[in-house]
């Protein structure tokens, strides 16, 4: 080891003269209490937001690194785009059953069909029809157990018409 | 000013451990004085070692900050099991390794000028004197070389080189702080050291 060092001692001679590579006049001095007025200032929380990288710039980093690891995520997310369109573009043999449709399809419906096919008794008598027809914006909110809230029900406005 | 150069004695004879044990648990209560304390301890080891891996003062002035802030911050962590400044090495070195990881593709090097006293130093006046084969070496240049051979060494071996022949660390107290076995950074320092020599050629005259 002794014959090793000796070998090396020109290079460790050599690189001894680093040491003489100093920063400005003065750097030390002002050094401690940048640190300090930083960790006063709560600069501590902002610089390691600024050193640690964001997701973003990690999950862009990561695919620089690996690319079999951008292949696999573009795959998957190319995947995922032909399942959605695939998927959306087949409703008719997804939405009859779902539950959900069933459920909340069926008292709007069924409050529809009511409004439009219903006599409209008040047209007799008045002559002249106001119809606000609140079913829709009244409708009552659907529930998922196929109750429908009985505090709201469909009402048809009529105003007669004085003064003949 | 010059850096570094009682790098040696100053891990020869490290600060009582009495006084630092204090002051670390001062700083652990908050305590930003004991704090300061500390950084100043420690200040020109640290930004001296981030300097020579980097080679760039802007890059060393900030990674010096951000680790003592970072030190600071996981005071609470700090279990006391190694030294208090081998410690916060260990926190350094891997914030200047992590930043040259992300600076590879990055080529650019801003250098001090060297201290004025470097021209009295016996050693530097042989490297360019009439003995040396590149005669025309200048200041400038041979500082130039020497760091760009340096920048060539992987991470870890410019790490050993630092620490040991620039800073004058022990293999123990490198071991310690790159957490890994003297063998280990015997063997790192051989092959830098070989490295260099054949990167350096030009400017060695045998001993």
């Amino acid at each position: 080891m002794n014959e090793s060092e000796n070998n090396f001692e020109p290079l460790r001679r050599l690189l001894a003269l680093k040491r003489y590579e100093i920063p400005p006049p003065g750097y030390f001095d002002r050094f401690s209490s940048q640190v300090i007025s930083r960790l006063r200032a709560g600069e501590a929380g902002a610089s390691r937001a600024i050193a640690e990288p964001s997701w973003w710039l990690r999950l862009l980093q990561a695919f620089e690194a690996k690319p079999a690891f951008a292949g696999t995520f573009a795959s998957s997310l190319c995947i995922l785009l032909v399942f959605g369109i695939v998927y959306a573009e087949r409703p008719e043999g997804i939405m009859p059953n779902s539950p959900v449709f069933a459920t909340v399809s069926q008292p709007v419906a069924s409050l529809v069909s009511a409004t439009m096919s219903g006599p409209a008794p008040s047209s007799q008598s008045t002559g002249l029809m106001i119809n606000t027809n609140p079913v829709l914006s009244l409708e009552p909110a659907p529930s998922l157990f196929g109750q429908q809230n009985p505090l709201v029900q469909p009402i048809n406005v009529s105003f007669p018409i004085s003064g003949n | 000013m010059i850096m570094a150069e009682p790098a040696e004695r100053q891990d020869a004879e490290s600060p009582a451990p009495v006084d630092e044990e204090q002051l670390v648990r001062r700083a652990r209560r908050g305590d930003l004085g004991a704090y300061d304390e500390l950084v100043r301890r420690y200040q020109e080891r640290i930004y001296a070692t981030i300097y020579h891996m980097t080679s760039n003062h802007d890059d060393a002035n900030d990674l010096a900050q951000e680790s003592f802030i970072k030190a600071f911050q996981a005071l609470k962590t700090f279990k006391g099991g190694s030294s208090f400044y081998t410690w916060l090495y260990r926190i350094a070195v891997n914030k200047t390794i992590n930043f040259l990881k992300q600076r590879k593709n990055r080529s650019h090097m801003s250098l001090n000028d060297l201290d004025f006293n470097a021209e009295h130093d016996p050693d530097l006046v042989a490297l360019i004197s009439d003995k040396t084969p590149r005669r025309e070496a200048g200041l400038t240049e041979l500082q130039e070389k020497l760091n760009a051979a340096i920048l060539k060494l992987s991470e870890p071996h410019r790490l050993v080189v630092v620490l040991h022949d620039v800073q004058g660390l022990s293999h123990d107290e490198i071991a310690k702080i790159m957490d890994c076995n003297i063998g280990t950074v015997r063997s790192r320092l051989f092959y830098a050291r070989q490295q260099l020599q054949g990167y350096l050629s030009d400017y060695l005259r045998p001993a």
